[in-house]
């Protein structure tokens, strides 16, 4: 069911418009790892699978603050190969391995976003004296460059979730993994992720209080699951 | 003044070609193209000079780029001079920053994400995500389009214009409802996850959680979220490797 030539097209498609909306283009939430895997699970027809771990990659996620020129993991594609990974498995199974998944390529991710803001930098010192004639060719042919550049970025980072899905996929076939106590783990993890960067943003006021009603309301919530 | 609609497309890819150099600066000169086109007409010297100043160094958040695009673009056919405009520019930077910063990556993306989490572990599933996402899109395009009218509507005035909107009032409102609805979502999620793994998922769970929130708030700023998560895995696989599993 997955992994047809067909899937992996759509895949590397998805990840990349995943991968441009993350800084390029348009910024709308399309690069979430909730969204990102989502909808990566319903192209491979597995959505919950998709949703579960793009839920989990997601905690992990809320402890990002992407401000100014500050380094950040890259979870969009990551999700995507993720929820490749999961899909059609043992929940229990499939979480705690597309999460993994997911954390290293989120990590390569965010070290290719860099080498493209350095790129992008030598590529504006070479055209400096092309921009100081005030001419709007020159602009654009930056803009464009610029974008043709994340969205390559975004199809090497995308292809690359996918092949270690692809490889993670066999593996799973061959070994008795124990998955519940990675998939336990990684969710620890990632609430300790969530809640570190939601108290980082609470700091001492009023939102630290609701961020605690919310916790208790949220566990009150939770017997009834 | 034309092209505002094209500004306004070019606006959603305002980061385009960010760098280290001049942030923003080549995606707001993007941006600002079009609505200086009509200076060349009038003013080919002029044209030229708004053309350079546009592309210059400029970091915002992304999302209130066109206040800045529009207030600059109004500066120049104004006729104020350059200098002044580029510390105009400057001076909006930072504003424009914090304000951004703290309205959507601090309070309406955790609390919009935090939403679609509380509706997936409610079994409200895919539709709550939807909802999330196509409304939180609706919100994106109708404060880019605010801030590109606003810009071209009151140019050097923009300052005064966005003291007395609602962006300053958001800024200050937002974090309660969001923290609320992050905290919420937590829970439930890890509730959601846990409960079908039994008490040894609790436990697992919550050590690591423990651990984790620990080594983020006193263990320095090497520990990462990303990093703790990457060790979690690496411990665990290894521990499932070695130990004898039932």
């Amino acid at each position: 069911m997955t992994g047809t030539p067909l899937d992996l097209a759509l895949l590397l498609l998805w990840g990349t418009v995943v991968g441009l909306d993350l800084v390029s283009v348009p910024q709308g939430l399309l690069a979430r790892p909730l969204v990102a895997a989502s909808i990566a699970g319903w192209l491979v027809g597995d959505p919950v699978a998709g949703m579960r771990v793009g839920a989990l990659l997601e905690l992990f996620a809320l402890d990002v603050l992407p401000v100014g020129a500050s380094r950040y993991p890259e979870y969009g594609p990551a999700a995507v190969g993720a929820a490749l990974l999961a899909a059609h498995q043992p929940w229990s199974v499939g979480v705690g391995a597309g999460g993994s998944l997911g954390l290293v390529m989120a990590a390569l991710g965010g070290w290719s976003l860099q080498r493209l803001r350095k790129a992008n930098a030598r590529l504006v010192q070479t055209n400096a004296a092309a921009l100081t004639t005030g001419m709007p060719a020159t602009i654009r042919r930056l803009q464009w460059t610029g974008l043709r550049r994340d969205a390559f970025r975004a199809v090497v980072v995308t292809s690359a979730s996918l092949a270690l899905a692809l490889a993670g996929r066999n593996w799973l076939q061959v070994a008795d993994v124990p998955g519940r106590l990675l998939t336990a783990a990684l969710v620890g993890a990632g609430v300790a992720a969530a809640l570190t960067g939601a108290w980082r943003s609470a700091g001492h006021g009023r939102r630290l209080r609701w961020l605690a009603a919310g916790v208790v309301v949220g566990a009150l919530a939770g017997l009834f699951l | 003044m034309k092209g505002r609609t094209r500004a306004l497309a070019r606006l959603l890819a305002v980061q385009g070609v960010w760098s280290y150099e001049r942030m923003l600066g080549i995606g707001m000169g993007y941006a600002a193209e079009p609505l200086l086109h009509d200076l060349q007409s009038i003013d080919p010297g002029r044209h030229a000079e708004a053309t350079i100043r546009s592309a210059e160094f400029f970091n915002s958040h992304p999302y209130l780029a066109g206040l800045a695009v529009g207030a600059a673009s109004r500066a120049e056919y104004d006729g104020v001079p350059g200098e002044q405009i580029r510390r105009f520019r400057t001076a909006l930077c930072g504003p424009l920053g914090a304000l951004g910063d703290q309205v959507f990556w601090a309070g309406l993306v955790p609390g919009i994400m935090a939403f679609a989490l509380v509706a997936i572990a409610l079994g409200v599933g895919g539709s709550g995500l939807l909802v999330a996402v196509v409304g939180y899109n609706a919100i994106r395009l109708a404060v880019t389009v605010w801030g590109l009218r606003t810009g071209l509507a009151t140019g050097l005035q923009v300052g005064t214009a966005i003291s007395a909107s609602w962006l300053p009032r958001a800024a200050s409102r937002i974090g309660a409802p969001a923290g609320f609805l992050v905290g919420a979502a937590l829970a439930l999620i890890a509730a959601w996850f846990l409960v079908p793994l039994g008490s040894a998922g609790f436990g697992v769970a919550g050590i690591t959680a423990v651990l984790g929130v620990a080594l983020a708030r006193w263990g320095g700023t090497k520990f990462t979220s990303l990093r703790f998560g990457l060790m979690t895995v690496g411990l665990t696989l290894l521990w499932m490797r070695f130990a004898p599993w039932p």
